[in-house]
């Protein structure tokens, strides 16, 4: 008998016995996560069906903070839920009912320009009214708001990868007659996992600005304060307690890189292979956690007995389903006219609602709508200004690091992890800075939204840099063309399209930051500037719901109209003439 | 179709009566009895010739098509084949010999002078045998599927109805591959897509055994251009994909998969996935998927052309060898290519489409054995034939039906080639002495017909070609244009363009007409909408502005989408001046 090789490449040739005990060892980590996910839930629900908790008090000593990032991590898991269920609705009926399109979609682009934070004060109100008595309508209405920060885009997403099926993909589903249920798990979903991820990963970066946000605010004469990290932040900054405000950044920084590491990396990896490419990619997205995955026994183990077996139940009961006859006028009428009816109160509802709304508009005092028309106008001049700061230092730095491959591998992973602070949370520190170094609310507010939106900026033009074709580059050299023509031919069209979506993104970014940064109660004072946030914080905080909309509706307008008039046409312009086409 | 006496013709043959048939049809004037002859299967059309004299067979040698006349000559001797040929009338001898392609003119000019040694291809021995196997009762063909009188329409955006698909009758018989011939963009997959009920026909209707194809659940498959497999699914699960659809069992399912893989030879790779896999080996997934659903049907959407021409060569050289062994139970084959030797290769029967709107132009069957030599004098002369169908629409073998002959005089299309591809034709046909087969030079070049067609056409508009039954000649302002510099190839250019291309004309009229000599794009793609589909108005659009623009008729500036009368057309003129004087 030949001794075992001591190389240690290939698969040890003696018995099966010793892989076994390593291997449960290995799958430890995935069962204690398991139960670890368990318990948080148990804390969490019975919390939530717990009594009012008027005077909740947050406490500062570093040991409470591990409960209240489980707070705060466990509402934006279940707001991302609930988005993604609506994403699936919504998408799927937008995408294959023609009359449902019509409108569902249009609808969906001005959704998702509505400054979000403007919902804060209703939605808060009508979740109070409906949950007197538990903590659960406090949390519901945090998680509505989030939810309504973070599910537009996803729907959207999704919307856009079902009509981009190609078409004869559609065809073969249809000739070999796969059931709606297997066309959604063997087509759709696969088809859209990929620009569902992504857009997943940046629903829930938003979320926690949000959730900064809203776990601690004021609304009329009530103080409402949801235990979690946005609180802690807030109070320990209240306090002026800096050692508390760098555990509270450190740990939520913390939580942000984990979620980064231990779920986004292995389900981007996991998601190579619902790339819809003919080819291997040259270099796939790889994660360590997802290799550990893999190379589990439990959870195929565990899939065998439960997944597999639900999945070939499911398919085959859906394929019969289908090749029955069902008594298909009937139900035909049934859904016309039940549709009718749906659309039928769809409209008196919107019509009711505009009434009311008008009604409310006319009573306006015309100080109000003075005050309206000067805070829109300069909040525009903030935002616009913000943008052109950030370009400034973004532009020169992005390109600079984009051109040098190996140091934007250096710089970006730690940009990222800067740029995964929500500025909401870091509003108080800097606040507190402020305070104590005298600046006023003018410089301070630009510099809250600065913070909000430069990363955007900045990664596009790295990632736009660093697209510049090599030859392009090269015959910058071979002509020797000097700095300024080398950035006015090359680079300046280069980055375009980079630089666009950049601002694109950043501009809707600051109008939203605008309502937190233009306004803040900080140690007991009320630290404003003007601006249509400050209007709208400041109606949200006297409970002037008259203000309130009008300012919303302002907002809201501009927003919708920037991006009409000037964003989408530059998008336009970068889409056609300044595509680098390979 | 069913000329008086045919009906006697068929009783005598279906009785074994040979010597009575031909008696039967000498009674017929010579005309119908050709079209009898052409009416019954080839095989007893090749043993009737055989037996019948030889004047009467130099009569109706005149009345076949020629290619028809080759082959069936071919089945006589030599010494009978040069009687009967002497006994031609010597105008109809000139007319046969000239329609004949170079290398069947070859052959048979060998054959007569008696060069030709009769040892490879013979149709003696091939007779006989036929000869014995007739005796059979011929059974009635009932088709599988049959559209009866189906046309399909578009509405386009402002409510015009633009007719896609003429009134076509079309029937799929059994034990046949039939080929649907056509230019790109002419409605072949439409036509595939309403046959497999994918697309509903605006009229008509599609049977399945005489059923409404909508009633019963036809057996059919499709394999499609671009493969249409699930790239995120293993070989096998794409296989099974259709399966489980049916609600097969799993161990059927995969027993089912596995035979249809390994029938296309990919065995062991059922754990890949498409992406792992080379463009052939893809469309045989594409194969397999279709073949594991027992189709009696097969429909194949342009399934080779997507690969290389190595690849494309051996894969149908295996379906073939499926096909012709018998060793699935297809019973027949649709197959949609715009490849005319792939379409001589493998089809039993061809039908040729014609463009805008399609309607079928030629339906013949090819009687050559299988495998197919191509480079034999029979195959040639049916390549030749398809060629020159294709390139003269004047050429029609069916009469064209009363509601195609309804619709009013078609506006001209530009053929979408471009000013370099016609020059690049005319400086080989220069090359060449002047004028050559179109299947050499498409060979030559390793055109594709889709790409050759465009090219040739556009050189017969400009008359820098002429087209005559599949050869392309050049003439002598075509020569003149071969034999030019640069300049002055854009001066022959545009005085071609604008005498004989009405949508140049157009354009060009338009713009001399308005006093600052631009116009907007929009206003000549508003008249092309009229006459044709979003997608051809577009092409249109192209090809016109690269002619426009490679003669200097107009420039166009894409930002404004505005013509311009050229604005170097002062320096044009005085060049054109300057080389007139030299």
């Amino acid at each position: 008998m030949p001794s075992p090789p001591k190389t240690s490449s290939g698969a040890p040739p003696w018995g099966v016995f010793p892989t076994g005990a390593p291997s449960l060892l290995r799958d430890l980590p995935i069962l204690l996560a398991g139960f670890a996910l368990f318990y948080g839930l148990l804390t969490f629900a019975r919390y939530g069906i717990g009594p009012v908790n008027t005077q909740a008090e947050i406490q500062l000593y570093p040991g409470a903070l591990p409960k209240y990032a489980l707070f705060s991590v466990t509402r934006i898991a279940i707001a991302y839920f609930l988005s993604l269920a609506f994403t699936l609705v919504y998408g799927y009926v937008a995408a294959y009912n023609a009359k449902a399109e019509r409108f569902m979609i249009p609808l969906l682009d001005i959704l998702q320009s509505i400054p979000v934070l403007s919902f804060l004060p209703p939605v808060m109100l009508a979740m109070i009214a409906l949950f007197p008595h538990s903590q659960l309508g406090a949390e519901l209405g945090c998680i509505v708001l989030i939810l309504t920060g973070q599910v537009w885009n996803m729907t959207f997403s999704f919307y856009s990868s079902l009509k981009s099926i190609p078409r004869e993909m559609h065809e073969a589903a249809e000739i070999y007659r796969l059931s709606w249920w297997q066309r959604l798990w063997q087509m759709e979903l696969p088809y859209a996992a990929i620009g569902l991820i992504w857009n997943s990963i940046m629903s829930v970066a938003g979320a926690w600005f949000f959730l900064m946000a809203c776990e601690m605010f004021v609304l009329g004469n009530r103080d409402l304060l949801l235990p979690g990290l946005g609180s802690y932040l807030q109070t320990a900054a209240n306090a002026g307690d800096t050692r508390s405000i760098v555990w509270g950044l450190g740990v939520m920084v913390a939580i942000i890189v984990l979620i980064d590491q231990l779920i986004w990396r292995p389900t981007i990896a996991w998601a190579e292979k619902f790339k819809f490419e003919q080819v291997e990619a040259a270099e796939p997205a790889r994660s360590p956690i997802l290799d550990f995955l893999r190379r589990s026994k439990i959870i195929p183990l565990v899939a065998r007995v439960t997944i597999r077996p639900a999945r070939e139940a499911l398919n085959l009961y859906f394929a019969r389903a289908r090749a029955m006859p069902s008594e298909r006028p009937r139900r035909v009428l049934f859904t016309k006219w039940m549709w009718r009816v749906l659309i039928l109160a769809g409209l008196v509802a919107t019509a009711y609602a505009m009434i009311r709304m008008g009604q409310m508009l006319v009573a306006l005092s015309s100080a109000e709508v003075g005050g309206i028309v000067r805070g829109a106008g300069a909040t525009f001049l903030r935002v616009e200004a913000t943008l052109v700061l950030a370009g400034l230092w973004t532009i020169p730095v992005g390109v600079f690091v984009g051109l040098r491959p190996r140091l934007s591998a250096l710089v970006q992973p730690l940009a990222q992890i800067a740029a995964s602070v929500p500025a909401t949370a870091l509003f108080p520190v800097v606040l507190l800075m402020l305070v104590r170094i005298g600046g006023g609310m003018g410089i301070g507010s630009m510099v809250l939204l600065l913070l909000g939106t430069q990363w955007y900026i900045l990664f596009n033009v790295i990632a736009g840099a660093s697209a510049i074709p090599t030859d392009l580059k090269e015959v910058c050299g071979v002509f020797r063309l000097g700095t300024v023509e080398r950035w006015r031919k090359l680079i300046l069209p280069g980055i375009f399209p980079f630089l666009i979506t950049g601002f694109i993104t950043a501009s809707g970014g600051a109008w939203n930051a605008s309502i937190v940064a233009e306004y803040f109660r900080f140690q007991g004072k009320t630290l404003s500037t003007v601006g249509l946030g400050a209007v709208i914080s400041h109606a949200t905080d006297t409970g002037n719901f008259r203000v309130l909309l009008a300012a919303t509706i302002c907002m809201a307008a501009m927003v919708v109209t920037l991006n009409r008039l000037v964003w989408r046409r530059l998008y336009g312009l970068a889409s056609t003439k300044f595509k680098l086409e390979t | 179709m069913n000329p008086p006496g045919a009906d006697k013709v068929r009783d005598a043959l279906s009785q074994g009566h040979w010597d009575r048939a031909v008696a039967l049809l000498q009674q017929l004037d010579p005309a119908a009895a050709a079209d009898v002859m052409m009416g019954i299967p080839f095989e007893e059309q090749r043993v009737l010739f055989r037996v019948m004299p030889d004047d009467f067979a130099a009569t109706l040698v005149s009345y076949f098509p020629y290619y028809h006349s080759y082959v069936l000559l071919h089945t006589r001797s030599i010494e009978s084949l040069r009687a009967i040929i002497d006994k031609m009338q010597p105008g109809e001898r000139l007319m046969f010999f000239d329609e004949l392609p170079g290398e069947a003119w070859q052959r048979l000019m060998d054959e007569l002078s008696g060069e030709y040694s009769p040892v490879a291809p013979g149709g003696e021995g091939a007779g006989a045998e036929v000869a014995g196997a007739i005796s059979r009762p011929i059974p009635a063909v009932e088709p599988i599927a049959e559209a009866v009188q189906v046309e399909k329409s578009f509405l386009q955006p402002d409510g015009r109805q633009i007719q896609v698909i003429a009134p076509t009758d079309l029937s799929l018989e059994p034990d046949t591959i039939t080929a649907l011939l056509g230019p790109s963009g002419s409605g072949k997959s439409t036509l595939l897509r309403i046959l497999t009920g994918l697309i509903q026909p605006s009229k008509g209707i599609v049977l399945w055994h005489g059923r409404p194809l909508h009633d019963c659940a036809p057996k059919l498959a499709i394999v499609f251009q671009s493969f249409a497999l699930f790239p995120w699914l293993t070989v096998l699960d794409n296989v099974e994909t259709p399966l489980l659809a049916r609600g097969m069992e799993h161990s059927e399912r995969h027993d089912r998969a596995l035979r249809a893989l390994h029938a296309v030879g990919l065995q062991g790779f059922e754990s890949a996935y498409p992406k792992e896999l080379s463009g052939g080996m893809k469309q045989r997934v594409g194969i397999a998927r279709a073949l594991a659903l027992e189709p009696e049907i097969l429909f194949m959407d342009e399934p080779f052309s997507a690969l290389d021409v190595l690849t494309a060569e051996n894969l149908r050289g295996e379906l073939m060898e499926l096909w012709l062994g018998k060793k699935i139970p297809t019973r027949s084959i649709f197959l949609v290519t715009h490849n005319i030797e792939e379409a001589a290769l493998l089809a039993d029967r061809i039908l040729v489409l014609g463009r805008n709107p399609a309607r079928i132009r030629a339906d013949f069957r090819i009687p050559l054995k299988q495998p197919r030599d191509r480079n034999s004098a029979e195959f040639l002369l049916y390549v030749d034939y398809i060629y020159k169908l294709m390139t003269q629409p004047q050429l029609e073998s069916a009469p064209p039906s009363a509601a195609a002959r309804a619709v009013k005089a078609p506006y001209p299309m530009l053929p979408h080639a471009r000013p370099g591809g016609i020059a690049g034709l005319l400086e080989l046909l220069n090359d060449r002495g002047g004028k050559d087969d179109l299947y050499h030079i498409a060979d030559e070049l390793l055109l594709d017909v889709n790409d050759l067609l465009p090219i040739t056409e556009a050189a017969t508009l400009l008359d820098f070609a002429r087209t005559e039954k599949g050869d392309v000649e050049i003439t002598d302002k075509g020569r003149e244009f071969a034999n030019a510099d640069i300049p002055t190839r854009k001066v022959l250019f545009r005085e071609a363009a604008l005498t004989h291309a009405t949508l140049l004309q157009q354009i060009r009229n338009s713009l001399t007409s308005k006093s600052d000599g631009t116009m907007p794009l929009e206003f000549f793609r508003d008249i092309l909408d009229e006459h044709f589909s979003q997608e051809e108005t577009q092409r249109q659009i192209e090809t016109a502005l690269n002619w426009g623009r490679y003669g200097e008729i107009f420039s166009y500036d894409s930002e404004s989408d505005r013509l311009f009368l050229h604005r170097l057309e002062h320096t044009g003129d005085s060049q054109r001046d300057l080389l007139h004087q030299g």
